[in-house]
C-alpha cells in the first residue's frame, strides 16, 4: 500500500514540477519539492524508506530533465537516508530544526549538482552560487516549512494517525 | 511538534547503508552501464510518467485558453497571436530567402547549383519545462516511439530552439540553444565566417571563435552552418547584439539574441533526417550523430 502511496507522490510530484512550478518560481527559480519531499520522508520515516524514494524520485526527475541521471539519484538518495540519519538525532522537529536541515540539505545537493556540472570558469560557478543555489536553499526552505505547518497543524495527522477525531 | 523518527530497526539501517554504499560504489565503478540501465527502464516508465504530465498540462492549457479568450481582452489577444505567428512566419521565410539569394549568387558563379534536399520533420507540443533549475529545456509530448532521438535539432518557423538530449518513450527533452551547455555550428550570413553557438548565463547565446579579420557587426544575423549536429544549413539561430575582441586573443566572439522566444514557445518541429546535399548533388543521407 505504501509503495502505491509513494508511486502517486512521485507521478503527482514530476507533474507538478515540469507543468506548473515554472509559473511559480521566483526569479527563475522554482522550489525542488522533490528534495523537500524526501527530506520530510527520511525524517520522519528512517533512513531506507528516505534513501529509496530518494533514488526512485530522483531518477523520475531526470527523465525529464537535461540533469545527469547519477548525480540526480546520488543526491536525492544522501538527502533521503542523510535526512533519516538526522530523525534520529533530535527528539523533536520543530519547524526551525526542519528549515535549517531543509537549508543545509538544499545547499549539499545544489552543491553536487555544480560539481557534476563542471563549470569552466570560477565566475560561472559564483553566478550559480548567487543565481540558483541560494536562493533555492531559501525557497525550499519556506515551502519544507509550509508544507509542515499544512500538514501536521492544519490537518492534524497526529491525531488521524491515532485514531482520535478531529 | 512531532516526534522524530526512532523506529527504524537495527537491520533497516543496516540495509539503508548497504543500499547507498552499493549506489554510490555502483555509480562509481561503473557508471555508463548504470545510466544505460537506469535510461532503458526508464523508457516505459517515462511512458507512464508522462500521463499525469499530460493530464496536468492539458487542464492547464484549458484554464490558460479559457482565461484569455473569456475573461482577458478576447480581440486584442486574437489579434495578437496572429500578428505573431505571421511575423514568426516572415522572420523564417525572410531568413530563408537571404539564405537562399546568398547560395543562389555563389553557386550561379560556380555554374553549379545543389539542390539542398527538405529535412523530415516531426511536429511536437511543448508539455513542460525542467524539473531542476541548472538547465534551460523544454519538454515534448513525443518521445522515441515517434522516431525522436538523441541529438536531433528542434527548430520553430521562426529559428533553431535547441536539440534533444535525452528521450523516453513519449517525451522527449530539449536542451534549448540559450543554455550555456548547449553548441551548435553556426555561421554568420554576410561574412560567411563560421563560429559555434552556445547559450550564456543570462540566457542569451554567444558565437565563439570569429576570425579576428572577419569584419563582422552588430545586426548581422547568424545561421546554421550545417556542417555538424542534426540541423540543416540557413536555419536561423539570432542577430549580433555586441562584438567582444579581447587584447591578445586568437579569435573574437560576438553576444547574440535568439531569433525564437524560448520562453514562449509551444509548438516545435524536430528534425529527424537533416540532409546534405553531396558533390552530385544528390542527398548524402543523415549526418552522423554528434558524440555527446
Amino acid at each position: 500500500m505504501k509503495i502505491v502511496v509513494y508511486a502517486c507522490a512521485v507521478a503527482a510530484l514530476v507533474a507538478v514540477h515540469t507543468t506548473v512550478l515554472p509559473y511559480v518560481s521566483v526569479w527563475g527559480v522554482k522550489p525542488d519539492i522533490g528534495l523537500v519531499a524526501v527530506c520530510l520522508i527520511g525524517l520522519l520515516s528512517g533512513e531506507l524508506e528516505g534513501l529509496v524514494v530518494g533514488l526512485f524520485v530522483g531518477w523520475a526527475m531526470s527523465l525529464f530533465s537535461a540533469t545527469d541521471l547519477a548525480a540526480s539519484m546520488v543526491a536525492k538518495g544522501s538527502v533521503g537516508f542523510l535526512a533519516g540519519l538526522a530523525g534520529r538525532q533530535v527528539a523533536q522537529v520543530t519547524p526551525l530544526v526542519l528549515v535549517s536541515g531543509l537549508v543545509v540539505a538544499s545547499t549539499l545537493s545544489s552543491l553536487m549538482t555544480i560539481w557534476s556540472l563542471k563549470p569552466n570558469d570560477q565566475q560561472d560557478i559564483w553566478w550559480m552560487i548567487r543565481t540558483i543555489l541560494m536562493p533555492q536553499a531559501c525557497f525550499d526552505a519556506v515551502v519544507g516549512g509550509l508544507c509542515y505547518w499544512l500538514i501536521w497543524s492544519r490537518l492534524n495527522l497526529d491525531r488521524l494517525a491515532e485514531g482520535r477525531e478531529f | 511538534m512531532r516526534m522524530a523518527n526512532f523506529r527504524s530497526s537495527y537491520g533497516a539501517r543496516r540495509l539503508a547503508l548497504g543500499v547507498f554504499l552499493s549506489v554510490l560504489l555502483g555509480f562509481f565503478l561503473l557508471p555508463h552501464q548504470l545510466q544505460t540501465l537506469f535510461q532503458e527502464i526508464g523508457g516505459p516508465v517515462g511512458w507512464v510518467l508522462s500521463w499525469p504530465i499530460r493530464l496536468v498540462a492539458s487542464v492547464q492549457g484549458g484554464i490558460g485558453e479559457t482565461w484569455s479568450h473569456y475573461v482577458a481582452l478576447q480581440d486584442v489577444d486574437d489579434e495578437n497571436r496572429q500578428l505573431r505567428k505571421e511575423l514568426e512566419l516572415l522572420q523564417g521565410q525572410n531568413s530563408q530567402l537571404r539564405e537562399a539569394a546568398s547560395a543562389t549568387e555563389r553557386l550561379t558563379a560556380l555554374l553549379e547549383f545543389k539542390a539542398q534536399a527538405l529535412p523530415t520533420m516531426i511536429a511536437a507540443q511543448v508539455i513542460g519545462r525542467d524539473t531542476g533549475n541548472w538547465y534551460r529545456t523544454i519538454l515534448l509530448n513525443k518521445g522515441s516511439t515517434d522516431g525522436i532521438q538523441a541529438d536531433m535539432g528542434v527548430v520553430t518557423s521562426a529559428g533553431v530552439v535547441g536539440r534533444v538530449v535525452k528521450t523516453t518513450m513519449a517525451t522527449a527533452v530539449v536542451l534549448l540553444v540559450s543554455d550555456p551547455n548547449n553548441a551548435i555550428a553556426g555561421l554568420i550570413q554576410r561574412t560567411r565566417d563560421e563560429g559555434i553557438v552556445e547559450g550564456t548565463t543570462p540566457g542569451l547565446a554567444r558565437l565563439k571563435y570569429i576570425p579576428l579579420l572577419s569584419n563582422v557587426r552588430a545586426g548581422d544575423r547568424v545561421v546554421t552552418s550545417g556542417l555538424v549536429g542534426g540541423f540543416p544549413r540557413g536555419l536561423a539561430i539570432g542577430t549580433i547584439t555586441t562584438i567582444g575582441k579581447e587584447e591578445g586573443a586568437l579569435f573574437q566572439s560576438a553576444e547574440l539574441r535568439p531569433e525564437v522566444d524560448v520562453n514562449r514557445v509551444e509548438e516545435v518541429l524536430v528534425i529527424q533526417s537533416p540532409y546534405i546535399p553531396g558533390e552530385d548533388g544528390k542527398s548524402d543521407g543523415p549526418l552522423p550523430k554528434a558524440k555527446p
